[in-house]
């Protein structure tokens, strides 16, 4: 299947016993010492203004790594906007580990250190294409139910066989999401390991 | 893998106009990609797409301790001087009049989280800004726009930006009459006129329906529009009084008055007159002095009238000038809802709040404007998609941005209001205080501006957050006060129109600089911006929410009973208002107070190494060249039609590509050209032709006969090879009429 245009993959806070703004001077710092060698880091953008909406963004060229209070439900978000692959599952390949590098530089970050945990049982995966992946009343879901199978394959080896991908209820003109849970939650150095990046 | 893009899926949803002149665009972005034409032509091409550089897109940023490249792939590549083609960047989204339907906000949360960061910003002229944007995303992103009647052409560049008028228009309870429909006229006319295309710089108009109020801000403006009846031969007659050459920038002018009473046939004829005075007189080279308030302030406002009235005589008859007249007596807003009264119970303090400050009772009885505070004008494409909702339940698509970064929804029933709040509310857009001291307007600043030195939103928030904490205490004296914020002396955040303004500099304390905030007292909204505020002095940034107490206690104090702020300022003097701020502006060392060489929202140690060239004054390239560049942008269609196996279209196109170029060329000796082929063809051979202007040395008038021929005998039925060979003839035809313009050009004489 086609690599969407944009896929994001968001873990869900566990704890987070700091304030959004103390994200912005890390962000700052991980441009300058280029902490993501294989993506270019560009610039921090603050949101915190907004209600329930994507608080503090560390914007780069391929991804944005985004402090998300959306829906009440706080999360490590990350957008893979290019290069992600060839395929659906070659993009799910680089955007989850992308995104799981992203919870381990957040976990031992050293100002971040102990402040804050992110879960690794359940994730939201968006498909934010919606020519090629529209979501329900577009078209005949026929994409979307591919897409569900596809990313079912893909996920069961790394969180287990009775991980479940569901698809998310939501409206027409949002993008195609998926909720993945899985019955635990696998060691982010383990589930790293697994998809092939040094971490 | 698909290969239907959203130029198929949308074909028959965009207008033919709008889908081609995106197909032209994305022409030109492939003939730049190929090194085929000149970077400051594509940079004034783009940005008449409204397709804007972003701070950091020359590669460069300062990350606290030293400047850094960026590691962007293909460096060779670019997009305009010194502009990085991989390098993200800002998108502006024209909305005329701040009009908007459901159906348009439910498609530009789309296009912002499919192709920006999810954040749609409403700006000061009532448009949007998309940032961080991709430049090979534009031409999809335009088609999706267009799909819904949007379009984002000359939003920026040295053409008529966005046509504003009052959010309030036809509601209003003091105007003269609504202005809408005339706002909206003028900007279609105008909209690619070809008299509008050959400015020095940006020309801003805005539409007002009354005087003493704020929204139009007409006295600011390159251009502006006040509604006015008149009585002519005993009878009502509608006009406007109109003016010219007002701006705010670094050197701020009041608008002078062109004319008392225009009426309203005359307007745009009138419009277009001064269009032509100022693409013929304006300064071209110095960008500095390149907008018409220099050259009215050059010429003085009788000569400058003088000039106008002789120019309007000789205009060629349009029937656009006063086409929509016939169709103003059917104009009108449909509420979705029966007029219905808000009565007998009680409400929550938190509604009454917000009902104060936030509903307007309009002039029909029974409705009122409710206005969505956006904190910075921003809001997100989840957010947009549910006020989207929440505007097709209330009010359909009476919807508009503002000029203060926020949105109206119009025409809601008032016993709707309650619940209409609590559906604001649960999105978080139910803040109250619009129009108040915690309704800031801030320009992007040094978030996003490439111009930007201090950081205008950054300033924003904490002001907000601060004043929002003890809005409840603040006496009443000050709670309508306006704050306005601009990152630098340019002034995008209106700061010159506000109580309390500020703009961004900078000063050194010892081997540092500190980021620091010009303070602008005085300033007037009322009046369309009637009088611009006195600065009084430089403080550093971080010490600008106890400035603002400090002032606004003083004025407490201080104010006679009913004294504006304004009339406080004028009372007590530039010297002591500077005696107020003057123990703010001690610099400490570093060392003392290390988080005043920092900005708000940016812990980096302060720096202005990341300004870059803005493009706000685009790039002042000839008109031919600006002409030139669709033709060869079709001709390169015409190729990619005929590899996709359609001879039919690839020869239409490369007769296209030749039209256009001629009339180019044409249009170097002669405006009016118009744009039938007869015309342009009849133009070209007399002018370029016949005189042997075109010839060449060698191939004498061969690439001329080319166009004279296809002009004559057009192919029924071309075929690949007939088509081939047209193409290779446009080609040619276009280099020719690039040779002839350099032979020529220098020497252009514009015939009326
Ligand atoms: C020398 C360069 C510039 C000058 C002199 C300038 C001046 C102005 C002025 C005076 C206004 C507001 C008032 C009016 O309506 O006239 C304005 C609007 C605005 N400016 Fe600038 N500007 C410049 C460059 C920029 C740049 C580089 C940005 C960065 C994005 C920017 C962003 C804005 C925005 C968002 C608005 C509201 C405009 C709209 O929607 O059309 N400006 N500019
Ligand atoms: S005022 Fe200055 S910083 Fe603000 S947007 Fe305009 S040019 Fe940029």
């Amino acid at each position: 299947m086609i690599a969407p245009h944009r896929l994001s993959v968001k873990f869900f806070f566990e704890e987070l016993s700091i304030d959004v703004e103390s994200f912005i001077p890390v962000f700052h710092r991980w441009i300058r010492e280029n902490v993501v060698p294989n993506e270019l880091l560009l610039d921090v953008a603050d949101y915190k203004h907004i209600v329930d909406g994507p608080a503090i963004l560390l914007v780069g060229l391929e991804a944005d790594y985004v402090v998300d209070l959306t829906d009440a439900k706080p999360g490590l978000l990350y957008v893979r906007k290019r290069d992600a692959g060839s395929d659906l599952s070659d993009a799910l390949g680089t955007t989850l580990s992308q995104a799981l590098n992203g919870v381990k530089l957040t976990e031992t970050d050293v100002e971040l250190k102990g402040k804050l945990k992110l879960r690794t049982d359940a994730a939201m995966i968006v498909l934010l294409d919606r020519l090629n992946y529209p979501n329900s009343a577009n078209g005949d879901g026929a994409a979307a139910t591919a897409a569900q199978t596809q990313l079912s394959d893909d996920l069961a080896p790394l969180f287990g066989d009775d991980a479940t991908v569901t698809r998310v209820d939501n409206d027409a003109r949002e993008p195609l999401t998926f909720e993945l849970h899985a019955p635990s939650a696998p060691d982010v150095d383990a589930l790293l390991g697994q998809l092939g990046s040094v971490g | 893998m698909s290969n239907i893009g959203w130029k198929d899926v949308l074909a028959d949803e965009m207008s033919d106009d709008l889908a081609h002149e995106i197909d032209i665009f994305e022409g030109q972005m492939e003939l730049m990609g190929q090194g085929k034409l000149d970077e400051k032509v594509f940079a004034e091409t783009r940005l008449r797409r409204g397709v804007y550089g972003q701070r950091y897109d020359n590669g460069q940023r300062h990350d606290g301790f030293e400047s850094r490249e960026l590691d962007f792939e293909e460096k060779e590549r670019i997009k305009g001087p010194d502009t990085l083609w991989h390098a993200p960047g800002m998108q502006r989204i024209k909305v005329p009049g701040g009009g908007l339907t459901a159906d348009q906000l439910d498609v530009l949360a789309q296009v912002a989280d499919e192709y920006s960061d999810g954040i749609l910003h409403v700006t000061t002229r009532q448009d949007f800004q998309l940032h961080f944007v991709h430049i090979e995303d534009t031409p999809d992103m335009m088609r999706r726009l267009a799909s819904v009647g949007i379009t984002t052409r000359e939003a920026c560049g040295n053409s008529v930006r966005n046509v504003t008028c009052c959010h309030l228009a036809g509601v209003c309870q003091t105007e003269v009459f609504d202005a809408t429909p005339y706002s909206e006229a003028y900007a279609q006319f105008l909209l690619g006129h070809d008299d509008v295309q050959d400015f020095g710089r940006k020309f801003k108009p805005a539409f007002s329906g009354c005087e003493a109020e704020a929204c139009g801000l007409v006295m600011m403006h390159d251009m502006g529009y006040l509604a006015q009846i008149r009585e002519v031969d005993g009878k009502p007659k509608r006009g406007f009084k109109v003016f010219v050459g007002g701006g705010l920038g670094t050197v701020p002018h009041q608008a002078k008055v062109l004319s008392e009473f225009t009426p309203e046939e005359e307007i745009l004829p009138q419009t277009q007159a001064v269009a032509r005075v100022f693409a013929r007189l304006g300064e071209k080279r110095n960008r500095n002095r390149a907008r018409i308030k220099f050259l009215v302030a050059k010429l003085g406002i009788e000569e400058f009238r003088r000039l106008v009235d002789e120019e309007r005589k000789t205009l060629p008859h349009d029937d656009r000038w006063t086409a929509y007249l016939d169709t103003l007596p059917h104009y009108e807003e449909k509420p979705t809802r029966p007029p219905t009264f808000l009565n007998g119970q009680v409400h929550s303090s938190e509604f009454n709040q917000w009902l104060e400050t936030n509903v307007y009772a309009q002039r029909q009885e029974g409705y009122s404007v409710v206005t969505v505070n956006l904190p910075l004008g921003d809001l997100t494409s989840q957010q947009t998609w549910e006020l989207a909702d929440i505007a097709r339940k209330y009010v359909g698509d009476n919807v508009r941005t503002t000029v203060e970064q926020n949105i109206v929804l119009r025409w809601v029933s008032d016993s709707d209001l309650p619940s209409l709040y609590e559906e604001l509310k649960a999105i978080g857009l139910g803040d109250p205080g619009a129009g108040t001291i915690v309704d800031i307007t801030a320009c992007p600043g040094t978030d996003t501006c490439k111009l930007g030195i201090a950081s205008s939103r950054g300033l924003a928030g904490e002001l907000r957050t601060r004043l929002t904490v003890k809005s409840a205490s603040l006496p009443d004296a000050i709670k309508d006060l306006k704050i306005k914020i601009s990152g630098c002396f340019n002034s995008c955040g209106q700061h010159h129109v506000s109580d309390i303004g500020f703009f961004g500099n900078s000063r050194r304390s010892g081997n540092f600089k500190m980021p620091h905030f010009q303070v602008i007292l005085g300033g007037k909204w009322r009046d369309n911006a009637g009088s611009y505020g006195l600065a009084v002095g430089a403080v550093p940034s971080k010490t600008v929410p106890e400035v603002v107490d400090t002032i606004t206690s003083r004025y407490v104090e201080e104010r006679t009973k009913g004294e504006t702020f304004q009339e406080w300022i004028g009372r007590i003097g530039k010297k002591e208002a500077r005696n107020i701020i003057q123990p703010y502006m001690q610099l400490p060392a570093f060392e003392q107070q290390p988080e005043f060489f920092s900005d708000w929202g940016d812990p980096r140690v302060f720096s202005l190494g990341d300004i870059g060239i803005g493009e706000c004054a685009g790039e002042v390239v000839s008109l031919f060249s600006m002409e030139i560049s669709p033709a060869e942008s079709e001709a390169f269609e015409a190729q990619i039609a005929l590899d996709e196996n359609d001879p039919a279209r690839a020869d239409d196109l490369a007769y296209s590509s030749m039209l256009k170029a001629a009339r180019a060329l044409v249009r170097t000796q002669f405006l009016d050209v118009g744009d039938s082929p007869d015309r342009i063809v009849q133009e070209f051979k007399s002018r370029f032709f016949d005189t042997e202007l075109f010839f060449d040395q060698y191939a004498k008038g061969k690439f001329g006969q080319y166009l004279l021929d296809r002009h004559s005998n057009p192919n029924p039925n071309p075929d690949n090879d007939s088509a081939h060979r047209l193409i290779e003839e446009a080609l040619l035809f276009i280099e020719a009429t690039h040779a002839c313009e350099s032979r020529v050009g220098g020497n252009v004489l514009v015939e009326i």
